[in-house]
């Protein structure tokens, strides 16, 4: 028995009769969700009254230095997330549980950068006296909009290909960019102490 | 078909954010957030902190009845400003004359009000709080004696520093803005003083040999 290679190759399953195109509103909530946390936050930077202080982690001689080096393991999870995340597009070789890598180092992230935000927000708040740290304030802002926006969109299984790509690339590209305005800043500035 | 994992992430994060926020907002004056080089006198924050008294904050075990506070001044003879910013039982003072005479000087504060405060080269300042409104005492400096008065400034007047290297110099810029609006304040350029440019008393901003620097209000 030959195999004609001219013979059209089997289709997927057609969809169930309870599948409809999604609707391009289920993007909405998302993006409306994202929008909302970076305004807010925004705000909240703008109105409250910056406090200047914050709780010090014993062991480093400054809550800059704490903040700088949290960020700095927050980048290196979020470089682990990219790296993770070719992995599991299979752009590159990976093991079989680069997936759950990728959720974790996600997690360890974002959850770095949260002690961060919360102490430029209490102690600083937005402020846009010079362009770093103009850009570093918008960004900030933004970067947990656009965090709330991918995690929102994760939870929907049919999403165009190219969609997690773009949303997590961009929430590194931002996130990489308030690194560079805050804490390798910093280090350039008091030097890499701790 | 909805995952709940990125769900319950958001909310790890929103809730370590609210209770960091809980953290601060019980515990945050205890310590200030530095982003001040090796200077001794030096731990800074963005906006003074300690503007209004806050005897309901944090009751460490080394608090003191002593409110949190800034005050600046003039000497009595007007040659001179004083500032001086009290945290948390520790004061730091900074005397300058807006041309070349500065000292930035340091202590405790006793529960009476009464302070005595040291900084580099000998230089001594000794004050008493009153009614929490006003420290009048003398600053001793390079052989002079000079009395001053300082009463309670509110943001945005007291006590600013920035330290930078512009141009390969080391810069410490030290400012007092007294409650009328005026400041004084002294450029260091390696170790060289001079009249330092006016501070955004709002901002802290400053240009120094055409560079954008911060100055921010100092904490002990």
């Amino acid at each position: 028995m030959t195999v004609d290679p001219n013979a059209a190759t089997q289709n997927f399953p057609s969809p169930g009769p309870g599948h409809r195109r999604p609707h391009p509103a289920r993007y909405l909530l998302p993006a409306l969700v994202a929008a909302a946390v970076a305004v807010a936050l925004g705000v909240y930077g703008k109105v409250h009254d910056p406090a200047g202080t914050a709780f010090n982690i014993a062991g480093f001689s400054s809550t800059g230095a704490v903040k700088s080096w949290l960020a700095t393991a927050a980048i290196l999870f979020a470089l682990v997330q990219v790296a993770s995340a070719a992995m599991v597009y299979g752009k590159l070789p990976g093991p079989r549980w680069s997936s759950t890598l990728h959720r974790w180092s996600g997690r360890a992230a974002f959850l770095l950068s949260v002690p961060v935000a919360v102490h430029c927000l209490y102690a600083f708040g937005y402020q846009s006296y010079e362009s770093r740290v103009l850009w570093h304030s918008l960004l900030g802002c933004f970067f947990f909009g656009a965090f709330s926006a991918k995690m929102l969109l994760l939870r929907w299984e049919r999403l165009p290909g190219w969609l997690l790509p773009l949303v997590g690339g961009l929430v590194f590209t931002v996130l990489a960019i308030i690194w560079l305005t805050s804490a390798l800043w910093f280090f350039r500035t008091f030097g890499v102490t701790t | 078909m909805k995952r709940s994992g990125p769900l319950v992430t958001l909310l790890a994060g929103l809730l370590l954010g609210l209770f960091m926020l809980s953290l601060n907002a019980t515990t945050g004056e205890k310590t200030s957030s530095s982003y001040q080089g090796e200077s001794p006198a030096a731990k800074s924050s963005p906006t003074p902190t300690a503007v209004t008294p806050s005897p309901s904050r944090s009751p460490s075990p080394s608090a003191t009845p002593i409110p949190d506070a800034d005050y600046a001044g003039r000497t009595s003879d007007d040659s001179a400003a004083v500032a001086v910013t009290l945290n948390d039982g520790k004061a730091i003072a900074y005397f300058c004359d807006g041309r070349a005479k500065e000292s930035w000087l340091k202590g405790d504060v006793e529960d009476d009000g009464t302070m005595r405060l040291t900084g580099r080269h000998g230089a001594k300042l000794n004050g008493t709080l009153k009614e929490g409104k006003r420290i009048s005492g003398t600053v001793d400096i390079d052989g002079g004696r000079y009395a001053f008065t300082a009463d309670k400034a509110k943001k945005p007047s007291g006590l600013y520093r920035a330290t930078a290297t512009v141009r390969g110099a080391k810069v410490d810029g030290g400012w007092i803005v007294l409650p009328d609006g005026r400041q004084v304040g002294v450029l260091t350029r390696d170790g060289e003083s001079s009249p330092a440019p006016r501070i955004d008393p709002e901002t802290g901003a400053v240009t120094v040999d055409g560079q954008q620097l911060t100055a921010r209000p100092v904490t002990p």
